[in-house]
């Protein structure tokens, strides 16, 4: 891949002769030394859960955020440049916030993914001779979560600016084995209590550390509840369930 | 250039007046599963018929009708405004807006010119996500409120104490061991319509010349007599969804 680069790799927005743009190929990079993330969709709601890596015991392992809510019906995980993201998901939550003070109605998981694309591709941009307000693409991948009145629903969007919907998914470091273990133990008529212990089943093998209650991260989005993070003793019965 | 000062100068004013007020009036009620959007077409400034038809009442979806009274030019730069903002809305959520959505939007667009506001009170009749016939009324700077009922405009002071007796049956006591219906059906509603333009028509001079009533039935419902009704024609575009009519009447042209 990177035989080919000669200087294409300079400016944000120039294509290399073989119609390539790197610097958004190189944030993709990025998501690929991210720690694991995964989403499963259910008939009955949408399961995240993240690895987090605690990498020294001094480490508070509850500092670590990498799912954050973005309305009462929306949700998001994160890997990548989990910094990069909070640009993003505080651009998704006014998106949402603005979309129901105008219209008195939940906006919709495809538009909020749609709204963060929208946003991920404006770096390089500039107005007159101004400093572009973003110099470089995003180096996070997302999994949007949500439940409207299509259901429940699972995007993914990456630093390209696409946004793809995916009844399972799998980014970051260990993305190619956790997404063939998805493949494999996906299916259609999955209870909201088997999606979490897949998604924690598929983190386990792509961790290095032994799984627990401190270096694992899981949240849903449920029609009854809404989005919500699981508390560390949920978590725990969960994990006792595997 | 040489300044001449006139002697004993009279103070002088002058003042633009960018509204005017070109009569007319609306109304709406709401069924169970119906909703009936009604307006005159006589558009006058003073004592003048500017013409006998321009129409007050538009449709925006298939389940969404808007009714606006009072500066018709403002009137009709708002429709448009609104047709723009649901096309937008299409094209951005890929369905087509839900009516409490457009009555929410109507609001944000009123109050966006709260100093210096489209002189017009509008109402707005449809179909809900829940297949019920609603009306919102909304006054020029955006207040809202879901209602049964409403009639807007130069006769309203005549027509809306009628539809309270009607609609809500204020200052009439229920038989013993009955009680008022809640909606009334759409024949009964029609006929309520077509009288109180006729008897607007007779007491109030902006009002005449002629009268459009749309009518939106909810997904599935029965015509309930709608087709005996002259004057009438279908609007419906879907097979699947609300149906919409218009029946076009004549009022008096003095």
């Amino acid at each position: 891949m990177f035989l080919t680069r000669s200087e294409y790799d300079r400016g944000v927005n120039t294509f290399s002769p073989e119609g390539r743009l790197f610097q958004v190929e190189y944030a993709m990079e990025a998501i690929k030394l991210g720690s694991t993330t995964v989403g499963i969709r259910t008939p009955n709601g949408v399961v995240l859960a993240v690895e987090k890596r605690v990498h020294s015991p001094l480490l508070e392992s509850s500092s670590i955020e990498k799912i954050m809510e973005i309305d009462v019906h929306l949700g998001c995980a994160m890997s990548g440049l989990t910094a990069d993201a909070r640009t993003m998901i505080d651009h998704a939550r006014v998106t949402a916030q603005n979309h129901s003070f105008t219209y008195d109605e939940k906006i919709k998981v495809e538009s909020v993914a749609q709204a963060v694309c929208d946003l991920a591709l404006r770096f390089g941009e500039s107005v007159h001779d101004e400093e572009a307000m973003m110099s470089r693409p995003f180096g996070v991948a997302l999994l949007i979560a949500g439940i409207d009145e299509l259901g429940p629903q699972l995007y993914h969007t990456d630093p390209s600016g696409t946004s793809i919907k995916y009844d399972a998914k799998a980014i970051g470091s260990g993305s190619e084995a956790a997404q063939s273990e998805l493949q494999d133990k996906w299916h259609k008529q999955m209870t909201l209590q088997e999606a979490q212990i897949l998604t924690l089943r598929v983190l386990k093998q792509v961790m290095e550390e032994k799984l627990d209650q401190h270096n694992v991260q899981v949240a849903q989005v449920t029609a009854e509840k809404g989005f919500e993070i699981l508390d560390e003793t949920s978590l725990k019965s969960v994990i006792e369930l595997m | 250039m040489q300044h001449v000062a006139v002697p004993h100068a009279q103070p002088q004013q002058r003042q633009f007046n960018p509204y005017s007020e070109n009569g007319g009036t609306i109304l709406a009620i709401a069924g169970a599963n119906f909703s009936v959007i009604a307006g005159d077409t006589r558009q006058s400034e003073g004592y003048s018929i500017q013409t006998r038809y321009a129409p007050k009442v538009f449709r925006l979806t298939d389940k969404a009708v808007l009714a606006t009274n009072g500066f018709a030019a403002d009137g009709n730069m708002f429709v448009k405004k609104v047709r723009q903002r649901l096309e937008w809305y299409r094209h951005a959520h890929a369905k087509d807006m839900p009516l409490r959505a457009i009555a929410r939007l109507i609001q944000t667009m009123l109050y966006a010119r709260r100093f210096f506001p489209y002189y017009v009170y509008n109402i707005l009749g449809g179909i809900e996500e829940d297949g019920s016939g609603a009306v919102y009324s909304f006054d020029p700077v955006g207040s809202y409120e879901r209602e049964a009922c409403r009639a807007a405009g130069a006769a309203s002071s005549l027509v809306q104490p009628f539809l309270d007796n009607q609609i809500y049956f204020k200052n009439q006591t229920p038989a013993p061991g009955t009680t008022h219906p809640a909606h009334l059906p759409l024949s009964h509603v029609l006929s309520l319509v077509i009288d109180s333009f006729t008897s607007a028509t007779e007491r109030h001079i902006e009002v005449g010349d002629g009268l459009e009533i749309y009518v939106v039935l909810a997904k599935g419902s029965a015509l309930q007599g709608l087709d005996a009704i002259q004057g009438l024609s279908e609007l419906t575009t879907t097979d699947d969804g609300e149906r919409m009519f218009v029946i076009r009447r004549n009022l008096k042209r003095d």
